[in-house]
């Protein structure tokens, strides 16, 4: 019998070493395939379980959270919270178990829940109670900039962009529509699909963070970046050339005239022009004055046609045509940002805020520090120049013309009393009958005899008329509440 | 020999600390689900495994010093991850079920000291041999009888008396195996030596077929009316192996696997049950939310637990149909890894390979048949769960030994491994086993033969 046992053992070691070898199999060859499956959600399942740091406002507003899962039924342990919701729905994002996340909650992911090598690092004494430095994060965005914005705009579409030109940070960050991360990022499967089918089905796509995903014709603010490009390029100062008092400009080899607004006659100096926003001007300058290739170096020196440092996902670039250089036609309508110019609000917030500090463009960010729980620094951000379009001088020359379209020129709805505030308007006409337009409006403002403190660019979309006071009528009153309350409280 | 129960203190002391350890980083984790109210329970168990080994000493000094560690450490880890499960609707938490263990535990250890106390010589029970066999086909169709017969999750082998459910099948398993020990030291010789020529095959003659037939009959009827693939295909292999094992015929282990074969095409053809159950195990990927879920959902579980797991109390908080009965090795895998897989197929060889030392070693052929039969009842049953989690066979609903969930697989698996430490202590001064008092482990067979 004892031979038959002998068998019988190994026989079933034979078995025993069949289940090793496709215990094997799963645990190496398998495993990429089967955590790539889009069936298998332990992946995500693990991240959404993770614990996640806290956001916080510039303000000190709670801006998203993450508590104990109330529905302790449910598989995940913990439910994201959002207390300022829609408000700050395109600055925090959506933390969702079915659709990944977005805005900072997808940028700091890593840093929230502790992931990143430096904080496993300092957590290494922690090695036993996993999980546990998360990173809670302040952003530069305020709660009560956000919340002007908001009101003002109302329900047009539009998007309200504030920054501190000296370093970069994003003080507000509105557009409208928009959309409530909390009933993206529940833990009720069934809710949050039928939330997003429904905002996904909106109109004006709320999900898009507008502001600064989205581009839009610049119009007539563009003019700050032709007038600069041409103060750069030593083509144009603030006395030459003096461009011909005419009612419209027929570019070479066309014979589309672009005209002014109501066929008004208008010329003279950068400052003059500026302050009525003279398309004929404006368009003679680009063409003739700096010409095509400078044109579009010096947009591409002020960050059209490049990527934008910004510590948010996907952000799109802004757009300057490059082969308006062969097509002078095309170069006059682009040099009045018509065309096929385009760019976001963010940009020409940036273009304003440029100009107010002294011609160097600062990297735009909105995440200021990451401390982890004891209240130690992991991570924060330093105020780092992007760009340097103007030199000082050109800047300073550019900053007092755009002063003077807010004191007597197209701008006149930004004064604000006892600051110095800079400014232009735009109509981007859509082309439409009755026309109808993009109405913007850039700008900055700061003490008197100081730097400005903050600079702004808004844009409400697809308004009644097309008058280059429409952008001041609109936009304006938006602009202008906004500078004010980041004024008042510095 | 008290060398023997030595050994087996510092094994058990290592599966007590293994244990404790593993609930104490499980439930450091600061997202580690283990509730901290289970620690009475958890040491309690503990303390019932220490137990068992104080009644070794006293009951069974000479018995083999590696089974019951390493049914502990079993038994203590599969503890620590049922008490671990996600939460999840209308099903008990890890807690109940936690608590609910430490009574089976409880309840099996008391079987395991009752078994040595009463079995004071496994020949004393060869006597019953009948009574054996008609209590374990009794107890096998139990569950058929209406009215205390209970179908849950598609099987039928349940009965319930008011409110508590057991499976008779796993008491059977073991009652049959003494039945076939008992009858085949009896009548071995007989069934050896009678011969009956059909073409090649030297067959017994067909009067000592009868057996082998009816126990053929029984795991169909258990297949069919039950729908337990799992343990007629245990029993079946149970008698079919124990008849070559005494008989040294391999004309039994043709036949038998003939009849094995006929019966699967049979079943696979005429049951939808059968056929969907092979269907699944072929290609889970056909219907993943419903019928290949369970499949599926265990193998993410495995595959995410990589080479050294999620770590303990760490696993996904998707809970797989069955996580703490049939499909705690899926949970083993997720939680602790590769790694911890493999310790747990080492664990059940380890038993298996001392289950197999202890038959050849034994004297009688009742003894031998007997441990044999226990033996391939374990390895058997592990292989099967273990193979069906890892979709190397068919899946088939059975519990792994010692670790899942459930009353009746604790209590009879602690009866059986009381029987076979019973067959083992036995005093060998003729025979020195210096290997056993290292903790060795020597080639499986001791060559008495």
């Amino acid at each position: 019998m004892n031979r038959n046992i002998r068998r019988l053992g190994v026989a079933l070691m034979l078995c025993y070493v069949a289940l090793f070898v496709k215990l094997n199999w799963i645990q190496v060859i398998d495993a990429d395939d089967l955590a790539n499956n889009p069936l298998n959600t332990a992946p995500i399942r693990q991240d959404f379980n993770r614990a996640r740091g806290a956001i916080t406002s510039g303000d000190g507003v709670l801006l998203a959270e993450s508590i104990p899962n109330p529905d302790v039924d449910s598989e995940f342990d913990r439910l994201r919270v959002y207390p300022e919701g829609e408000l700050f729905g395109h600055v925090t994002g959506y933390f969702s178990f079915q659709f990944g996340a977005s805005g900072l909650e997808r940028e700091y992911s890593e840093e929230l829940t502790g992931q990143t090598f430096g904080q496993q690092v300092r957590g290494f004494a922690d090695l036993f109670v996993a999980n546990e430095n998360v990173g809670n994060m302040t952003v530069s965005v305020r709660q009560d900039l956000q919340q002007i914005a908001r009101d003002q705009l109302g329900e047009r579409e539009g998007s309200v962009v504030a920054i501190d030109p000296r370093t970069g940070e994003i003080l507000s960050f509105w557009s409208y529509p928009t959309f409530d991360p909390n009933a993206l990022s529940g833990t009720d499967i069934e809710a949050t699909e039928q939330a997003w089918a429904l905002y996904n089905l909106a109109p004006g796509t709320p999900l898009r963070a507008h502001q600064y995903q989205d581009r839009y014709f610049p119009g007539s603010t563009f003019k700050v970046v032709t007038g600069s490009v041409g103060l750069e390029t030593g083509t144009v100062t603030n006395d030459e050339p003096s461009y011909p008092f005419v009612s419209g400009y027929t570019a070479p080899q066309t014979d589309l005239v672009i005209s002014n607004f109501g066929g008004r006659v208008c010329g003279g100096t950068l400052p003059e022009i500026l302050a009525v926003s003279c398309n004929s001007s404006f368009a003679q300058m680009g063409t003739e004055t700096i010409g095509g290739e400078l044109m579009v170096q010096g947009s591409e020196s002020w960050g059209f046609n490049r990527d934008v440092p910004i510590d948010m996902p996907a952000p799109a670039q802004s757009f300057f045509p490059p082969d308006v250089v062969s097509n002078p036609p095309k170069l006059a309508q682009s040099s009045i940002g018509q065309s096929d110019v385009q760019a976001t609000p963010l940009q020409m917030a940036m273009v304003a805020g440029a100009v107010a500090n002294g011609g160097t463009m600062m990297r735009p960010h909105l995440m200021t520090e990451i401390r982890n729980r004891q209240g130690s620094l992991v991570d924060e951000a330093d105020p780092e120049p992007w760009l340097t379009p103007l030199s000082p001088t050109n800047a300073e020359t550019m900053r007092v013309d755009m002063i003077g379209v807010v004191e007597d020129g197209t701008a006149t709805a930004l004064r604000i009393p006892g600051f110095e505030v800079g400014g232009k308007t735009g109509t981007a006409q859509l082309g439409t009958d009755p026309p109808r337009s993009h109405t913007w409006i850039i700008g900055f403002a700061g003490p008197p005899g100081q730097p400005a403190t903050v600079a702004v660019a808004v844009v409400v979309l697809d308004q009644d008329g097309g008058s280059e006071a429409t952008g001041g009528r609109v936009a304006g009153p938006i602009a202008r509440a906004v500078l004010e309350a980041a004024l008042a409280r510095p | 020999m008290t060398n023997r129960r030595n050994t087996e203190l510092g094994l058990m002391l290592l599966a007590v600390i293994i244990t404790a350890g593993a609930y104490v980083l499980a439930s450091l984790g600061a997202e580690a689900r283990i509730p901290a109210n289970v620690v009475p329970f958890l040491v309690i168990v503990l303390g019932l495994l220490l137990g068992a080994h104080v009644a070794l000493r006293r009951l069974a000094p000479d018995a083999d010093p590696i089974l019951l560690p390493v049914a502990a450490v079993l038994n203590g880890l599969g503890y620590v991850l049922i008490a671990g499960l996600p939460p999840m609707p209308n099903m008990p938490s890890g807690e109940e079920l936690a608590r609910q263990q430490a009574l089976w535990t409880a309840i099996g250890v008391g079987a395991f000291i009752a078994t040595l106390v009463v079995v004071k010589r496994p020949r004393d029970l060869e006597r019953y041999r009948y009574t054996f066999a008609l209590v374990g086909i009794g107890l096998l169709l139990l569950p058929l009888i209406p009215g205390i017969g209970r179908e849950i999750n598609g099987s039928r082998i349940w009965v319930g008396l008011g409110p508590v459910n057991f499976q008779p099948g796993e008491v059977a398993k073991v009652v049959l195996a003494l039945f076939f020990a008992a009858y085949l030291a009896d009548q071995r010789e007989l069934i050896a030596t009678s011969v009956w020529k059909l073409g090649p095959l030297r067959l017994p003659d067909p009067k000592y077929l009868g057996p082998v037939v009816i126990a053929w009959l029984v795991t169909l009827v258990v297949m069919v009316y039950q729908k337990d693939l799992g343990s007629s295909l245990m029993f079946f292999a149970l008698f079919v192996v124990m008849l070559w094992v005494a008989t040294d015929r391999p004309s039994f282990l043709v036949l038998g696997g003939g009849l094995f074969a006929a019966g699967a095409w049979f079943a696979w053809s005429a049951f939808s049950h059968v056929r969907q159950r092979v269907d699944i195990w072929l290609d889970p990927w056909q219907d993943p939310s419903d019928s290949g879920y369970q499949i599926i959902q265990g193998l993410f579980a495995m595959g995410f637990g990589g080479l050294a797991g999620t770590g303990l109390g760490l696993g996904s908080s998707v809970r797989i149909p069955a996580s703490e009965s049939d499909y705690i090795f899926a949970v083993v895998v997720e939680q602790l890894g590769l790694l911890g897989g493999t310790v747990v197929i080492v664990a059940f060889l380890l038993m298996v390979g001392a289950g197999l030392r202890i038959a050849s070693l034994a004297e009688h052929a009742f003894d031998k048949l007997l441990a044999t039969g226990l033996t391939l009842l374990l390895g058997v049953q592990a292989f099967l769960i273990i193979g069906g989690v890892t979709r190397l066979l068919p899946l088939t609903g059975v519990t792994l030994p010692f670790m899942s969930y459930g009353g009746s697989s604790l209590v009879v698996n602690y009866v059986l491994l009381a029987l076979l430490l019973r067959i083992s202590d036995r005093r060998r001064a003729t025979v020195p086993s210096v290997d056993a008092d290292t903790g060795a482990m020597p080639a499986v067979g001791g060559g008495h033969g």
